[in-house]
């Protein structure tokens, strides 16, 4: 006999006798209140300042070019780990900075992504409650790019913003049981943290340092 | 069958393996951050208007979950390989190591990241990758501090919550040869440059799983630091381990348990990062082990399944009065706590862990947090009962002498003055005896024995009575009945 067949034989034995319930019905978990895209978008500003993430808001593409030119500049970025995403790739390239792109997805070792000092990388939805970007990564350089990098900088267009997890739910589990997909749904709520140390925060432990959201239009 | 690791012996519960909490510092250290976290937490949870309905619903979701346990980990297995994991079982912690080695000689694995996991402590697993020449290191930074020390965990979500950053500063200069510091900035910073190698070298990354869901073969890793991320996506192989308990009937439930755990766990309203993994990614090879390791014998007692719904949020621990006082490593086995005190019992057995049901003071604290609603204070109880009446350390000859003596003087009013006639004669004598005897030892030396009374209640009672009849005689009010009703 195998394991996996004596694990469940012990199971269906154990459990002889026992009724089983009807499968419960899905919770509501937080009720959807129909926001305005402004008190969303305010909501969203509110939480991930809460986490300690940098949100930032950019009318239009061409004000998001100059945010990034900007953030680089400031920070001394030469060189960047890029997503191969429409968003990512129209303001990178527009951004024009005299840095070392990076272009996923190829999938080169995680050792010659280590010195990279930024990641940008595109948000699939934003969450307001909690301040989260919720990243539908196919590829393990895309996995990679969320975590490696000292800073990262998520893209996001305005609409792409949901009230909460629930609100977004039917469509991240719609695209979870399609056949082939392939990967991970990461949803990331602020920089890299922890308190394992007498329960001070410390931001930055293993993942990014710096968390910044950038949303377009 | 003692587990490799067990260190269940000693007194009151593994008073002896206790020792490094013992120090002031670590037990205020420890005892005062749970106790902080535990009012935190709380507080979070309180302000959720429909806590107490997301209770009820998780309670409800895992109830089904066990109740159809060997369907929804037969669906889950055909989902998860259909998105190309490897899916394995291993019956027992032996089994599921052996498939843990073979994969390590498969792919030629040197080195491995982990990332924290219940499960695999269970497992001894750093200890036998150790044995076969391979280097495991821990990457949660409580984990990697314990594991520097040479310790165990002492929490389930803060493994290292009894060292200072004093002792951290010692650890990192005595282990790594690093420049004293307490500072928590540059400690972590430290502990950050040394894993960020391991991550890059590691040939496996090993982590644990928070759910699996059946209707998609997705599995879920929660987590704060990263370090999850880094070891299930930067070395080639991952292999996630998981008990047979971590099963949901679907990903549409997932958003509750995430609000749930993260609330009850940390106090936040999302962990930093949650991961949702769903097969393997192109290049790149994804195993799953699903281990039963006695959580099966759990479900022949209905009154014990519910402790199978534990997502592991830690919130009992820092709410329980004992554990703050005690740390975890008094309860002798991976998981402590008041759920340590009721799951430890099922998997390694009443006769290792019988004495651990009674580490509580059933103040009811650990039920009342708890984020799916177990009811460990009665769980308790219910191991207490099964502990004496089966073969475990709290089984004692002796005592059982003393209870049956002692249901036998309650049985009747003779007897019962009996008893009590002996037991004033022998406190009387008691006082003479210039010894403590070997168990009773324990008691006698820290007390003494009370006073006895000239005259017991009942003949007090007896000469109340008649007093009251004199004065009655004399006054013509009738004496008060009671002595009737009190008489046994």
């Amino acid at each position: 006999m195998t394991s996996r067949s004596l694990i469940l034989q012990r199971i269906r034995d154990n459990l002889r006798g026992a009724t089983s319930p009807e499968p419960p019905p899905v919770p509501v978990v937080w009720p959807t209140t129909n926001p305005t895209s402004a008190e969303l978008r305010a909501r969203f500003v509110e939480e991930l300042r809460s986490v300690h993430g940098e949100p930032i808001a950019a009318a239009n593409r061409e004000e998001a070019v100059v945010i990034l030119r900007e953030l680089a500049q400031a920070s001394g970025w030469n060189h960047v780990l890029v997503m191969d995403r429409p968003l990512v790739r129209d303001l990178v390239s527009k951004a024009d900075l005299p840095w070392e792109t990076v272009l996923l997805p190829e999938d080169p070792p995680a050792r010659d992504l280590a010195g990279i000092p930024v990641a940008v990388i595109q948000a699939d939805y934003l969450l307001a409650d909690t301040g989260s970007s919720v990243v539908v990564c196919e590829r393990p350089g895309e996995r990679l790019a969320c975590y490696l990098p000292p800073a990262c900088i998520v893209l996001a267009e305005g609409s792409q913003l949901r009230e909460h997890l629930p609100a977004l739910w039917s469509e991240l589990a719609t695209k979870a049981a399609e056949p082939d997909r392939r990967g991970e749904f990461v949803i990331i709520t602020g920089p890299s943290r922890t308190a394992d140390i007498e329960k001070i925060l410390i931001l930055g432990v293993h993942g990014p340092k710096r968390l910044v959201v950038l949303v377009v239009g | 069958m003692t587990s490799p690791g067990l260190h269940l012996s000693g007194a009151p519960f593994l008073k002896k393996e206790n020792k490094g909490l013992a120090e002031p510092h670590g037990s205020r250290a420890l005892g005062e951050s749970a106790e902080r976290s535990s009012k935190h937490n709380r507080q979070v949870t309180l302000s959720v208007p429909h806590w107490e309905q997301w209770r009820e619903e998780a309670h409800a979701v895992k109830r089904f979950s066990i109740l159809n346990l060997d369907k929804l980990l037969v669906e889950f297995e055909r989902n998860a390989a259909a998105r190309g994991a490897v899916v394995l079982w291993a019956k027992d912690a032996e089994e599921a190591n052996r498939h843990i080695l073979e994969i390590v000689e498969r792919h030629r694995v040197k080195t491995v990241v982990k990332s924290k996991s219940m499960v695999t402590e269970e497992m001894e697993l750093n200890h036998v990758l150790a044995a076969a020449g391979v280097r495991a290191l821990e990457t949660d930074l409580g984990e990697y501090l314990v594991q520097l020390a040479g310790q165990r965990p002492v929490h389930i979500v803060t493994p290292a919550l009894h060292l200072s950053a004093e002792d951290v500063g010692r650890l990192f200069a005595e282990k790594l040869q690093e420049p004293y510091t307490s500072e928590h900035e540059k400690l972590t910073d430290i502990a950050r440059r040394h894993l960020r190698e391991e991550y890059l070298r590691a040939d496996m990354g090993i982590s644990g799983v928070n759910f699996a869901m059946a209707d998609t073969g997705s599995i879920c890793i929660v987590e704060n630091e990263g370090n999850a991320g880094l070891s299930i996506s930067a070395p080639p192989v991952h292999v996630a381990v998981m008990g047979i308990e971590k099963v949901i009937p679907g990903i549409r439930y997932l958003p509750l348990f995430l609000n749930l755990l993260a609330r009850s766990g940390t106090g936040q309203k999302l962990t930093t990062y949650t991961h949702i993994v769903h097969g393997a990614t192109p290049g790149r090879t994804f195993y799953i082990i699903i281990l039963d390791n006695g959580r099966s014998n759990v479900l022949r007692d209905p009154a014990a399944r519910s402790s199978l719904f534990c997502i592991r949020c830690g919130a009992c621990l820092n709410a329980c009065p004992v554990y703050r006082r005690t740390g975890g490593w008094a309860y002798g086995w991976v998981y402590p706590g008041p759920i340590g005190a009721i799951i430890t019992p099922h998997l390694v057995g009443m006769e290792d862990a019988g004495k651990l049901p009674f580490a509580s003071s059933l103040c009811g604290a650990c039920g009342e947090v708890c984020p799916v609603k177990i009811d460990i204070p009665h769980q308790l109880v219910h191991l207490r009962h099964k502990a004496v009446n089966s073969p475990s350390p709290v089984r004692s000859p002796f005592e059982r002498l003393i209870w049956k003596a002692w249901s036998w003087a309650m049985a009747g009013p003779l007897r019962y003055r009996l008893a009590m006639t002996t037991v004033r004669l022998g406190v009387r004598l008691a006082k003479f005896l210039p010894w403590h005897p070997a168990q009773l030892g324990a008691w006698t030396r820290g007390r003494e024995l009370p006073e006895v009374p000239a005259y017991t209640f009942r003949a007090w009672w007896r000469q109340r009575g008649r007093e009251f009849a004199e004065d009655d005689d004399k006054s013509g009010i009738a004496p008060p009945s009671l002595g009737k009703e009190v008489s046994a």
